[in-house]
């Protein structure tokens, strides 16, 4: 990973003290039994010599387990305290928001995200959003339980059914960043990605305004000619499922499965 | 020929008690008949699980392979989490404990032996409805079916309901035995056999059998509950109706994370009994390492929140989730640093069986050490549900189940059928298991931690920096299963062709090596005071002291009177 966000870095540092921890285990206990097993391995006949615990050798061990573990817990709650707390827009930022928080919807659904803007833009699969601003992401499920997860720019978090989750995070820098689902959610599990394109807040807006006109234009056209509704509606979202097509690797399967979501949302 | 002593080659022959026909097999309620059905079972299950496995990794070879349907890679997936848990590791460990232990403790038999011979019945009865529903209609819900996935609204086919209904037997079966098995080394153990006299294996076999009666009936209901809402209209795992799929979660993981415990410290007292019997010293401390395997049972199953970082549960709830695994670091230390201080000053006697145990303790430190880092609240928001967290439990449970297991099935193969595995085939096998485990789950570790990709996913996608990595897991996996074959191939050709085993071939300090190998039905023809830890120790020094005064007095009688 390659934290692109206040939060993931915090949770980048604390996956290398985990790993260091970690390394530390492996060797003190692999170095104690190989060593023993290298030194003491032989014949049959040697007598061994007996030898007791004492009790104050173990409360000692146990003392110093003691204090690893309770070093450890308190380096994860600082950690973990400073990837949640709340990331705040800078100056480089969304500017309309006036010190709000960025509030977006992402609805899983078997096997598709979709991203509701405020203003009424929304967008599937590939979620927009502008840099150095706080993003509060409410995570919705309409089906079974999805975990939403970009892990370069916020922590994993499952969407379950009926319940509120929301996860806060703010992009770095610009650019793309790939997901991937992370609860087995049925067939097409493996191929449910989303992508994250992080652009600056003038693109962002232009983006949602491009989205608003293009959702408002094949809903006209949808009440125009009834009986081609479901074609009308794929045209309105060609500029996503057309990216969808470059660059999403699964297309056989996300494609009918976007259509036809979009086709229920009506 | 053969120039080194051999000393566990027969000295007291086998019994002659006729040919046991599968059907007094079948309807015996003896302990070490069921046991003997439940491991030679899971036995089976391990080639079946490993197999599964290596079907999954053949797809997870190369990049968007297209091998197996998306829906066949979730129904090998489904059968593999059922496999490799219900029918191989859970059954390899309460069976060995239900073989071992009494005897261990000086019974004639089990306080309750109806109820164990149901158990066994109960669990092969899951084991053909898990296959049984296999062929006909799979479920696809995955290693813990989780709702709503496996609600009747989308996995209408009757599979989630087989799978429910075979682990559920099974486990109903585990309760069981737990029942049986927790009475006996309660009420029969030898006059002067306290708890602080009892082998470390007979005690951890008293906790995990209370763990299991604590554990499965929680899994039971979450199933029965599970069941009602597919096919009577239940809502108690649906959104809507008052129902909250998150329950499932507690319900079951508190199961899983305590079957993980229950593993963990079988292997830790099957080292224990190997350390201690292949470097002729006693336990470095005993009391620290029983205290330790009771609090394992305890705090490992009070982590079962460990488990639910990324569900919408408070972040108190996550953080005593983190206490109590952090926790788990003082017992399971202390064992650790009791099993390798046992060695200290021994005469070690390198034999497969403490192969396998050296390779267990190797193998579970990878994988609990893994889990330490995934049990950082912060750190599992990224590591969670990656394949680094397939491979940290996979450590643990290969290390504890596969390494363990057979390092305890080498040990008390003798006693169990009168014959030894074969020492050259045993090395073989090791070697190829520790090389394949590493192989297998060092890079998938490496995939989940560096690149995210992530768990139960049929495929994976070409650029995203795991290919190589993914050919190696698999290369590991076909490597594990080789060493897996050969184990199995040693265990079935040395039932018939192994070296015949005395009474007693390690030169064990515990009671089991006191009858003779296969104990007949009633275990033991004499029940020995015990009036230490090591009983048979005290009784062969007796046996040494009596002889020792029989000559002196031979020696007396026959010089001539002055």
């Amino acid at each position: 990973m390659t934290p692109h966000s206040p939060g993931t870095g915090q949770i980048n540092t604390l996956i290398w003290i985990g790993f260091f921890a970690a390394l530390i285990v492996v060797v003190m206990i692999n170095l104690g039994l190989f060593g023993a097993v290298r030194r003491f391995r032989g014949g049959r006949g040697r007598t061994a010599n007996a030898t007791a615990g004492a009790p104050r050798l173990q409360f000692r061990v146990a003392g110093a387990l003691a204090g690893f573990a309770l070093v450890l817990f308190v380096l994860a709650v600082i950690f973990t305290g400073n990837a949640l707390s709340t990331p705040k827009t800078t100056a480089a930022g969304l500017a309309s928001l006036k010190g709000e928080p960025l509030v977006i919807k992402a609805t899983g659904q078997q096997w598709l995200w979709r991203y509701d803007y405020p203003n009424g833009a929304f967008s599937y699969w590939k979620l927009v959003i502008p840099v150095d601003t706080e993003i509060e992401m409410k995570l919705e499920s309409t089906d079974v339980v999805h975990t939403w997860s970009v892990p370069d720019l916020a922590p994993k978090v499952d969407a379950v059914p009926g319940k509120d989750v929301h996860v806060i995070f703010r992009a770095d820098s610009e650019g793309e960043f790939s997901g991937q689902a992370a609860t087995l959610s049925g067939q097409a599990y493996a191929p449910m990605r989303t992508m994250v394109e992080v652009v600056s807040p003038q693109r962002y807006e232009e983006f949602i305004v491009e989205q608003q006109k293009g959702i408002r234009s094949g809903q006209e056209d949808a009440e125009k000619i009834e009986t081609e509704k479901l074609q009308e509606e794929e045209a309105a979202e060609g500029g996503e499922e057309g990216e969808v097509e470059k660059e999403g690797p699964a297309e056989e399967n996300e494609q009918p499965i976007g259509e036809g979501n979009e086709a229920e949302e009506e | 020929m053969n120039e080194t002593p051999r000393p566990e080659i027969a000295v007291d022959g086998l019994p002659s008690r006729g040919r046991v026909g599968w059907f007094q097999m079948a309807t015996s309620a003896d302990h070490k008949d069921v046991a003997k059905i439940l491991m030679v079972g899971s036995g089976g299950f391990l080639f079946i699980a490993a197999l599964e496995l290596l079907l999954m990794r053949l797809q997870l070879a190369i990049p968007e392979n297209t091998f197996m349907e998306p829906y066949t890679f979730n129904r090998i997936l489904s059968l593999y989490g059922a496999t490799s848990i219900f029918f191989f590791a859970l059954p390899l460990v309460i069976g060995l404990f239900l073989y071992v232990a009494p005897l261990q403790v000086g019974a004639r038999g089990t306080a309750l032996p109806r109820l164990s011979q149901i158990g066994g019945a109960l669990w092969v009865a899951g084991a053909v409805v898990l296959y049984a529903g296999f062929l006909w209609t799979p479920s696809e819900a995955g290693v813990n079916p989780l709702p709503p996935l496996s609600e009747l609204a989308f996995l209408s086919n009757n599979g989630v309901d087989a799978w429910l209904t075979a682990c559920g037997f099974a486990t109903l079966g585990f309760v069981l035995i737990a029942i049986d098995l927790a009475t006996t080394l309660r009420v029969d153990r030898a006059p002067g056999m306290a708890w602080r006299r009892a082998p470390i294996f007979a005690w951890t076999a008293a906790v995990g059998s209370w763990l299991m009666l604590f554990i499965g009936p929680i899994l039971l209901a979450a199933f029965t509950m599970l069941m009602i809402d597919r096919n009577y209209g239940g809502t108690f795992f649906a959104d809507g109706g008052g129902g909250a799929p998150i329950l499932w979660q507690h319900f079951t993981w508190i199961f899983y994370s305590g079957a993980y415990m229950l593993v963990l410290i079988f292997a830790f007292a099957a080292v224990a009994e190997i350390f201690s019997v292949f470097s002729r010293n006693p336990i470095f401390n005993r009391g620290a390492v029983m205290g330790s395997i009771a609090a394992v049972a305890v705090i490992g199953t009070l982590a079962y929140m460990q488990n639910m970082y990324t569900a919408p549960i408070g972040l108190g709830w996550k953080y005593f989730g983190m206490l109590m695994s952090l926790a788990l670091i003082v017992p399971i230390g202390l064992i650790f640093f009791n099993l390798i201080a046992t060695l200290k000053d021994g005469a070690l006697w390198m034999r497969a069986p403490l192969l396998f145990a050296v390779g267990a303790l190797a193998v579970i430190s990878l994988g609990l050490a893994a889990e330490l880092q995934q049990s950082l609240v912060g750190a599992a928001w990224y590591l969670k549900n990656t394949t680094d967290s397939t491979a940290a439990t996979h450590f643990a449970l290969i290390g504890g189940a596969v390494f363990g297991g057979f390092a305890a099935l080498h040990h008390w193969f003798p006693k169990i059928t009168g014959r030894t595995m074969g020492e050259q085939l045993g090395r073989i096998s090791f070697w190829t298991l520790a090389i394949g485990t590493l192989v297998a789950f060092v890079p998938m570790a490496l995939a989940g931690w560096d690149d995210g990709q992530v768990v139960d996913a049929y495929k994976f996608f070409d650029h995203t920096g795991v290919n190589f990595l993914n050919l190696l897991a698999s290369i590991g996996v076909l490597i594990l299963f080789v060493g897996v074959v050969l184990v199995l191939v040693n265990a079935v050709a040395s039932v018939k062709g192994g070296a015949r085993a005395g009474h007693d071939p390690w030169g064990g300090d515990t009671l089991e090596w006191f009858t003779i190998s296969p104990p007949p039905p009633h275990n033991f023809d004499v029940r020995p005071d015990v009036t230490s830890d090591r009983p048979l120790r005290d009784i062969r020094a007796a046996i040494a002291r009596r002889a020792h005064e029989a000559e002196e007095r031979a020696a007396r009688e026959s010089q001539p009177v002055a």
